[in-house]
């Protein structure tokens, strides 16, 4: 018995791996499939994150290419206390949560409502879906126009008497984030409705009816039936929407200079990003900040799962 | 006995068709909302500038189609869409087949450390792409690649997203399909081509359309690789033309506006239940 252990122990290491170098050799197609995504991932993806963090260690321009000083952390305390990198992060966190909470709250909304109405649910369905799939640079032109001092909204308003004159609101600096996220939230509620109102048909109807027979209201059944069951999209589209707007850039390049107006009351980090590497040719400290925006977005992203799968357990 | 009940049930009837009329209208403001921003670009788009200037919110006087000859003449419009459109096509076409490609290997080829790739797939979708901003620029100008459409191309050949929502879809095929094929002697490629692309159609226009739309709509992209007008897409001519318009020819603009807005929502409304599913084919667990 011990001998016989003795002798697969020994035999089976080889054994394995020729039938590795078999498998490898029989599937060797699967690598070959595999390869374009490899070859993307090193050169675009693993190399740009490496050279990334290179960077964050150097001045370097291309106005000088040669000139490649070591600056050793500096960059990094340089964004710890610029004062404009902190208003970019304030004003992109002022934006999203009021995007998000209007940009749900309306595909919410809408997608309770399409229930209610599902035979001539897919026309509204359509016209909804329509601002998703138009450009943000062509919606935001026409969003300027619309809310603009000359625009219909503000002269509507200053008709009913609820403004007294126009409001210049690109040069305030509390209105542009609410507004860019008025109109992103336009654009995009219709994903909202679509995803919502997929998992809204997925409840069992039988929730609501034990519910009523126990004498919930409207509003009991919305809260303890209809929003726990829609957590997974819910959770999903909050991700998704941290994900991508935290990195808002074209909505505020459109609208506003480089530096997001005489105020810098439109600054994101994305825009003060593309400012100091192609206005000021500062790549070395454009790259400390796009991984420190990179930095914070995975943080706030695995805050969310914790969260999310505490809530489950 | 009979009194009473019609006179319960009478309001009934009433109150269930306010309940069933509410949606409807709260529905219709809802699309006129949406619709209007829409309107106001064609309605300007026709309205002689000098009324755009004083009264912009009026219903234009008479119709002057000056804004879409102005931009004709002063916009190299069909430049723009031709760039748009192989920039957007190239990557389409090949994002679609490379990662159609990929997701076959990850789903019927059991190759040794496939589940390893697939774990640092799912890894990299997870990373922020304003990580990549500054060292991909730095290596495309160190390429020479600034300037052309490979820098936006290349990368963007395969997704990872891409990916994973057409494995999924394979994972649907029987194992036994392509087991029987690869008996009979085919090979991985004509399994691919022949037996697993037409079984994915579906799948395959949901991850075109989504990626068509990715590009056509890119901003950043462009803005950073594509400096030559000559090779400008339609989002990066229309914000360098918006701002080259004097005041009393807005007309223009708005018709550039236009003319750039409405390709796009045609295509929409031609295959509108594709472009809706592509974002509800999300899977949540």
């Amino acid at each position: 018995m011990a001998t016989q252990g003795l002798q697969t122990s020994t035999t089976q290491p080889i054994a394995e791996r020729r039938r590795l170098f078999q498998q490898i050799l029989r599937y060797r197609w699967g690598y070959v499939f595999v390869l374009p995504w490899i070859l993307v991932y090193l050169a675009f993806q693993l190399y740009p994150l490496l050279l990334s963090f290179y960077l964050t260690f150097f001045t370097y321009s291309f106005v000088n290419p040669d000139d490649l000083r070591f600056v050793g952390v500096g960059n990094w305390l340089r964004g710890l206390a610029d004062p404009l990198f902190w208003l970019s992060l304030f004003n992109i966190l002022y934006n999203q949560t009021i995007f998000i909470v209007m940009k749900t709250g309306l595909g919410l909304a809408t997608a309770l409502l399409l229930k209610q109405v599902l035979r001539a649910g897919s026309l509204f369905r359509t016209i909804y879906f329509t601002p998703v799939v138009t450009s943000v640079i062509v919606l935001m032109l026409i969003g300027e126009y619309l809310v603009g001092p000359t625009g219909p909204i503000q002269s509507q308003l200053i008709n009913w008497g609820v403004f007294e004159q126009p409001a210049f609101w690109k040069s305030s600096f509390w209105l542009p984030m609410p507004i860019i996220a008025l109109i992103n939230s336009w654009k995009w509620f219709g994903i909202s409705t679509v995803i919502l109102l997929a998992g809204l048909l997925a409840i069992d109807s039988q929730l609501y009816e034990s519910a009523s027979l126990d004498g919930a209201n409207v509003w009991q059944k919305f809260l303890f039936i209809t929003i726990p069951q829609l957590r997974p999209q819910l959770f999903f589209l909050l991700v998704v929407d941290v994900i991508n707007g935290l990195q808002m850039f074209s909505e505020v390049y459109a609208l506003f200079d480089l530096y997001g107006g005489n105020h810098n009351q439109a600054l994101t980090p994305v825009l003060y990003l593309y400012a100091q590497a192609f206005d000021r040719s500062n790549m070395g400290y454009a790259s400390t900040l796009g991984l420190t925006l990179a930095a914070i977005i995975a943080f706030i992203t695995v805050l969310q799962f914790r969260f999310i799968n505490r809530g489950n357990e | 006995m009979s009194a009473p009940t019609t006179a319960a049930h009478q309001p009934k009837p009433i109150r269930l068709r306010a309940a069933k009329i509410i949606p409807y209208a709260l529905l219709c403001v809802g699309a006129l909302i949406v619709i209007y921003p829409f309107f106001y670009m064609v309605m300007n788009s026709i309205k002689p500038g000098t009324e755009i200037l004083h009264s912009p919110n009026a219903l234009p006087s008479h119709i002057t189609f000056s804004g879409y000859v102005g931009v004709f003449e002063r916009l190299d419009i069909l430049q723009l869409f031709r760039n748009s459109l192989v920039l957007a096509g190239w990557i389409t076409i090949l994002n679609t087949f490379l990662s159609a490609l990929c997701a076959y290997a990850l789903a019927k080829i059991p190759f040794p450390g496939r589940e390893k790739l697939f774990s640092l797939m799912l890894t990299t979708m997870m990373i922020p792409s304003v990580l990549f901003l500054i060292p991909t620029y730095v290596i495309m100008y160190n390429l020479g690649w600034v300037n052309t459409f490979r820098a936006l191309i290349i990368p963007q050949a395969v997704a990872v997203y891409n990916i994973f929502l057409l494995r999924q879809f394979m994972a649907g095929i029987p194992d036994e399909l392509v087991e029987s094929a690869r008996l009979d002697g085919a090979s991985d490629l004509s399994i691919f081509t022949k037996l697993i692309l037409p079984l994915i159609r579906p799948a395959l226009v949901t991850v075109a359309i989504l990626t068509f739309m990715g590009s056509w709509n890119d901003f950043l992209g462009p803005l950073l690789y594509l400096n030559r007008p000559d090779l400008w897409t339609v989002q990066l001519g229309l914000i360098q033309f918006q701002s080259s318009v004097p005041g009393e020819n807005a007309q223009e603009i708005w018709a550039a506006i236009t003319m750039i807005t409405l390709p796009p929502i045609v295509m929409y409304f031609f295959l509108q239940d594709q472009f809706i599913q592509a974002f509800a084919n999300v899977r949540f667990k």
